[in-house]
């Protein structure tokens, strides 16, 4: 792709990854409610959500704390742009462990007793998934001889067969990184956790909608990465993508938050016996 | 040529003048004067093509050797009688030990060796020189603040100053010696130098603790000292030569013994477990001897010759097994940081888990390891140099070192957290210096080794645990608080402001010292070089740039928001830290840190640690025996 | 567009009521009610809430946290009393520790009947709320970067109504704070009002075209006393109150000291005075809660 090309397409995911992950976020709690049997809100809610938000007064604890928000959310996008123009995995990942710091530093800036211990919990929660995502980039290294997104996607290979142990271990840490229960500690999409709104607590009006949109990248990034795994056949990762979503979304309304230890002790676990295992069979086998 | 031997020459002669002329004044001017002169000396090697620098030494070598065993029997004899004195009989055999090796070297082979070339610098030494000769006499002038003020603290402790500056330049002097030492037992001689001089200035405060520690640094510094002595002896026996190029170049199978002994002597100066108790130990001397010599420099001088010896252990199991204790000591020494609530000791647990990285690279031995292991000695020695003196600074100033009384520093000492912050994100925050590496590594052992890529990535994750909480640490405030710097001297601020300059030049600037000096250097060795690609190298700047804009926000406020108290429950009163509890009365509200002691805990953690890489070295000298 | 329509998000607290109401509130989010297909969802954090949904009545342990609660609530917001408790304090009303309604704290804007109430009557309420939401929205943003424009000056006898009026929101806030409804700013009268402004200096602030904040002196001898500093609570800490100060002190050139007094937790009457440099010189006490504390400064070169 020439430079000009890849800020073309640069400009479209920026466009279109909030508007695919809003609407993913919808069909989330379309979902939700369904498995609770209600009825639930129109699909579109996430958008009236954050056009709400937009419209109202933004209060702070400390006049500092929203400009981490700020960098979040750029380097969120930032993330997402680079994902998706097939940039190099590893630096995505780093990119988008950049901007998560950004959120947690903002929590810890707010200084307020429950951002705080959302931060802490959400830095334990990095700590668990950060191993897991490093080595499915690895996984995909030695099957493609390459770290960048567009020459892994391009391989004839189907990873997934290759690599099932990690896109088991992906799809699991795929849970803590879209704070969805059981690993839902540091802040929960869902009323009334023990830690009131964990990191986002403090947040409030356009700042928070800032959040909000900065996880709807997030979540195109991720399940992206989750489709990777099946690039070599685009119907199938499409599919595949969507059934991850759907399973995330299950495994949601059927477990109980757990606490910090035993959700690091599952992702360190999975990433050392799925993961690592793994990694070496493509390695020896080779 | 004569310039290598003015910088090892120049500091040791800095250090007799400073004993001489005590008054504070002249010291001042001594220790300024002369830290520029090394500075711009170590810089200046840097700016001709190098090469041309290693040329035969014109002293008889007779002789040298002579006077180098002399030196050696002389420093043998003064930690003999040191372990005689305070009844650490240990210390004693391990230097009878020694020397016993050394004459017998000198005695059965002296005659028949023929040393070619006596001193050397290479693209690595001179880089390896540059930043002991920046960060080192950065730190020199930081000492002469921080040790005027230690002193007006530290009533019960004796002013020594003279001792510890002389102490200071003998040891920047014998730095520049094991770097550009190519014979072998020369290197050893600057090497138990700068062992001693870690060993006196550990000792600096006189208590019953600090020379205990010290006795432990000497102790486990004169183990590696030995297996350093066996390899000379074991060369000179076999190959016939003393010279480290000639080692270098040897075919693997002749030098994998002594290359298994040398790569045992930088682990115990490199503090890799099992050995790392030492440097924890370290910390009770004054803050700018922990920067110095225990993190940035003599530290180094252990992975610096690891990975000198890199091409000799690459594919082989004495190889992996050296990468297997840096990796091990990388991955449990990352985790048991996370435990720390010490600033001291965070720093030096994460020194040793760099260290540990270094000593992983040197293991695996690719060029793109290498690579990766001189840029990771480069940034980490700049950045942890800062951070060991803005904790310093700190304590100075509060008399504690505890991460959780940093609470609110972002309000109190500004200048000094916002130091503190460029430190940690140096540390570990992409762009910074030190992720490169990382990522370079992870890539290096992709193609190598993927059973190692398991203890980078377990282990930088719990990095990022321990960095970011106490940045965290640094920016949340619960109680309003005076901004107070005051009592810290200018001079202090001069090296501060240096070593955070460079800190963040290195970022943009690493790719030009990549170019000119570490990949010349790498490809001379192996014919290819590693790097990173233009396109992520765009992509970092561009990541650099949005980063280096966050510091605007220390100084600006937003002004259209409406200010609240932090969410309590409700329960607020009129403040965000106070809240109302049971029964009416008032309490105020704190926050912890989490170090979650009970899975990370330091004696559980390095305990496992140290049997592991004791394993690995075991099978490391089985396999090369 | 109706943006608040679509989204209200609920904080409940409940006061101290039988807990009938709040097992309804909790009912209208279960299958059967299912309040979230209106988009409402129970945040239980008041930074993310835009109705204060309030069960039971107000009794001296809950009214400061009643009170905190709303403090902590974005604008534009609303307060919903549900339940007959919450309304007017029920069969509660004459106990010795119960204030009353939720409207003796707050500006209630819904009123939810029922014991208990029914979980229909809340949704009903719920969605009153959210057109009140969406007129106060609309007041903000007729409001919203008119801060620019902000008037500083003398108000006239023409200003007294619209002047006692902001006093007493203002004070209603102290009162509450000191427990203490006697304080004089509250009972004064119109007429009372038109009648200081033949004796002393008024200084208003003045917004799209209201008042929102003002200050009044008074000279004897060298010294001008300051006094009954107000600024709606819709723009505090904008350095209004300081503005408003420095205005007043203006207006007395012949002034050598200026002095004022405020209540002792004021913090919000304080803070202009002692940024300007304002030193306190006594304290004296008024009522059982509340101390005056006086302040006073010599004018610069004086």
């Amino acid at each position: 792709m020439s430079p000009l090309d890849t800020a073309l397409l640069a400009i479209v995911v920026v466009v279109a990854a909030p508007i695919a992950g809003g609407l993913l976020a919808g069909i989330d709690r379309k979902l939700s409610a369904r498995m609770q049997s209600r009825w639930g809100p129109p699909l579109l809610q996430p958008f009236y959500d954050v056009r709400k938000l937009f419209r109202k007064e933004t209060i702070v604890v400390r006049r500092s704390q929203n400009f981490y928000v700020y960098f979040f959310f750029v380097f969120m996008v930032f993330t997402a742009a680079l994902f998706f123009t097939g940039g190099d995995i590893l630096l995505t990942i780093f990119a988008l462990t950049l901007a998560s710091i950004f959120l947690v530093l903002a929590a810890y800036k707010a200084s307020s007793p429950y951002s705080f211990i959302g931060a802490e919990r959400e830095l334990i929660l990095m700590m668990a998934y950060e191993p897991m995502v490093l080595l499915a980039a690895v996984g995909m290294y030695l099957v493609t001889r390459s770290f960048i997104v567009v020459d892994i996607a391009r391989s004839p290979q189907l990873l997934a067969l290759r690599l099932p142990g990690l896109f088991i271990g992906f799809v699991v840490v795929l849970v803590v990184k879209m704070r969805k229960s059981p690993f839902d500690l540091a802040a929960s999409h869902h009323a009334h956790q023990e830690i009131v709104r964990g990191i986002t607590t403090e947040f409030s009006g356009r700042t928070l909608a800032l959040i909000e949109i900065a996880h709807w990248y997030e979540t195109t990034v991720v399940l992206g990465m989750a489709a990777l795994f099946f690039a070599a056949l685009p119907w199938l990762a499409a599919v595949a993508a969507g059934c991850v979503f759907f399973l995330i979304l299950l495994v949601d309304n059927v477990f109980a938050r757990v606490k910090w230890q035993v959700a690091l002790a599952t992702a360190w676990i999975t990433a050392a016996a799925l993961g690592v295992g793994n990694i070496l069979v493509v390695f020896f086998l080779r | 040529m004569t310039s290598l031997a003015f910088l090892i020459a120049l500091p040791l002669v800095i250090a007799m003048l400073l004993l001489v002329f005590r008054p504070r004044v002249v010291r001042s001017v001594i220790v300024i004067a002369a830290a520029v002169v090394i500075a711009v000396g170590s810089l200046s090697l840097l700016l001709p093509q190098p090469g041309f620098l290693s040329a035969p030494f014109q002293v008889p070598a007779e002789y040298l050797d002579w006077i180098v065993l002399g030196v050696e029997l002389a420093l043998a004899a003064f930690i003999f009688f040191l372990g005689i004195r305070h009844v650490r009989h240990l210390v004693s055999l391990l230097a009878l030990l020694q020397a016993g090796l050394a004459v017998a070297t000198e005695v059965l082979f002296g005659s028949r060796i023929e040393v070619a070339t006596l001193i050397a610098a290479d693209r690595f030494s001179l880089i390896m020189a540059g930043i002991v000769g920046i960060v080192g006499s950065l730190i020199a002038v930081y000492s002469l603040g921080y040790m005027k003020a230690y002193h007006e603290h530290h009533r019960e402790y004796r002013d020594r100053q003279p001792l510890f500056f002389f102490l200071q330049f003998v040891f920047l002097g014998s730095m520049f010696g094991v770097f550009f030492a190519n014979s072998l037992p020369l290197l050893l001689l600057f090497w138990e130098i700068t062992t001693l001089c870690s060993f006196l200035l550990i000792g600096y405060n006189g208590t019953a603790e600090s020379r205990g520690r010290a006795f432990l640094a000497l102790t486990l510094n004169l183990l590696g000292g030995l297996a350093f002595a066996g390899a000379i002896l074991f060369l000179a026996s076999t190959a016939g030569t003393v010279e480290l190029d000639k080692l270098i170049s040897m075919e693997k199978g002749a030098a994998l013994i002594p290359a298994a002994l040398l790569a045992f002597a930088g682990m115990t100066k490199s503090a890799q477990m099992p050995f790392s108790s030492w440097l924890l130990g370290a910390m009770v001397a004054p803050t700018p001897v922990s920067a110095l010599l225990h993190s940035s420099t003599m530290v180094k001088a252990g992975v610096y010759l690891v990975l000198r010896l890199a091409p000799l252990l690459r594919g082989t199991i004495p190889g992996t097994m050296v990468a297997l204790v840096g990796g091990m000591t990388f991955l449990a020494a990352s985790l048991i940081a996370i435990s720390q609530s010490d600033a001291k000791r965070v720093l030096a647990w994460s020194t040793i888990a760099n260290l540990g990285l270094i000593v992983l690279c040197g293991g695996i031995g690719t060029y793109e390891a290498l690579w990766a292991g001189i840029l990771l000695i480069l940034f980490h020695a700049v950045t942890k140099a800062l951070l060991f003196l803005c904790v310093g600074t700190f304590e100075q100033k509060t008399n504690t070192r505890d991460i959780e009384s940093m609470s609110g520093l972002i309000m109190a000492m500004p200048k000094l957290s916002i130091m503190i912050q460029i430190g940690i994100a140096g540390m570990f925050l992409a762009p910074f210096g030190m992720l490169v590496s990382k990522w370079a590594v992870l890539k290096a052992l992709v193609d190598s080794n993927p059973l190692l890529v398991i203890f980078v990535v377990f282990g930088s994750s719990a990095t990022l645990f321990f960095w970011v909480k106490w940045m965290g640490k640094l920016l949340e405030v619960t109680k309003v608080r005076q901004a107070d710097e005051s009592g810290i001297a200018g001079r202090q601020w001069v090296a501060l402001g240096a070593l955070s300059a460079i800190s963040i030049g290195l970022v943009g600037f690493y790719p030009l010292i990549s170019a000119q000096l570490i990949e010349p250097y790498v490809r001379g060795i192996y014919g290819q070089v590693a790097m990173i690609s233009q396109g992520n190298f765009i992509i970092m700047s561009i990541m650099l740039g949005m980063v280096a804009l966050f510091p605007i926000t220390f100084f600006v406020y937003q002004k259209n928001v409406r200010v609240v108290d932090a969410y309590l429950g409700g329960g607020n009163v009129d403040s965000s830290v106070l809240f109302q509890g049971a029964g009416g009365q008032v309490k105020s509200m704190e926050m912890r840190n989490y170090y979650l002691t009970r899975l990370f805990g330091e004696r559980r953690l390095s305990l496992a640690g140290g049997i592991a890489c004791a394993a690995f070295i075991f099978v490391m000298f089985g396999v090369a025996l | 567009m109706k943006a608040f329509a679509k989204s209200p998000w609920v904080l409940h607290y409940d006061a101290s009521s039988c807990n009938g109401c709040d097992i309804e509130v909790v009912a209208s989010l279960t299958p059967l009610y299912d309040v979230e297909r209106l988009g409402v969802i129970n945040t239980g954090n008041p930074k993310h809430a835009d109705i204060f949904l309030v069960t039971g009545s107000v009794n001296a342990q809950n009214l400061m946290v009643l009170r905190n609660l709303y403090e902590q609530m974005p604008e534009p917001r609303v307060v919903a009393a549900v339940g007959i408790c919450a309304t007017s304090g029920c069969v509660f009303r004459e106990c010795y520790n119960v204030m009353g309604g939720v409207d003796t704290v707050l500006p209630v804007d819904v009123y939810v009947p029922g014991c208990a109430a029914r979980p229909e009557s809340i949704i009903d309420g719920i969605l009153q709320a959210v057109e009140i939401l969406e007129k106060k929205h609309a007041y903000m943003k007729s409001m919203h970067g008119r801060m620019k424009e902000m008037t500083i000056g003398r108000a006239t006898a023409v200003d007294a109504p619209e002047i006692l009026a902001l006093q007493k929101i203002v004070y209603q806030n102290e009162a509450e704070m000191y427990d203490d409804w006697s304080l004089a700013p509250l009972r004064q009268t119109l007429d009372d009002l038109r009648r200081d402004f033949e004796t002393r200096v008024f200084i208003k602030a003045v917004v799209g075209g209201k008042i929102i904040g003002s200050v009044k002196g008074i000279m004897d001898g060298d010294t001008a006393h300051l006094s009954r500093l107000v600024v709606h609570p819709y723009f505090w800490k904008q350095g209004i109150g300081t503005r408003l100060v420095q205005e007043v002190e203006a207006s007395f050139p012949k002034a050598k000291r200026f002095e004022t007094f405020t209540g002792q937790k004021s913090r919000h009457t304080m803070e202009p005075y002692q940024r300007l440099g304002y030193l306190p010189i006594r304290q004296e006490k008024v009522s059982e809660h509340r101390d005056r504390v006086y302040f006073g400064r010599d004018r610069e070169g004086a």
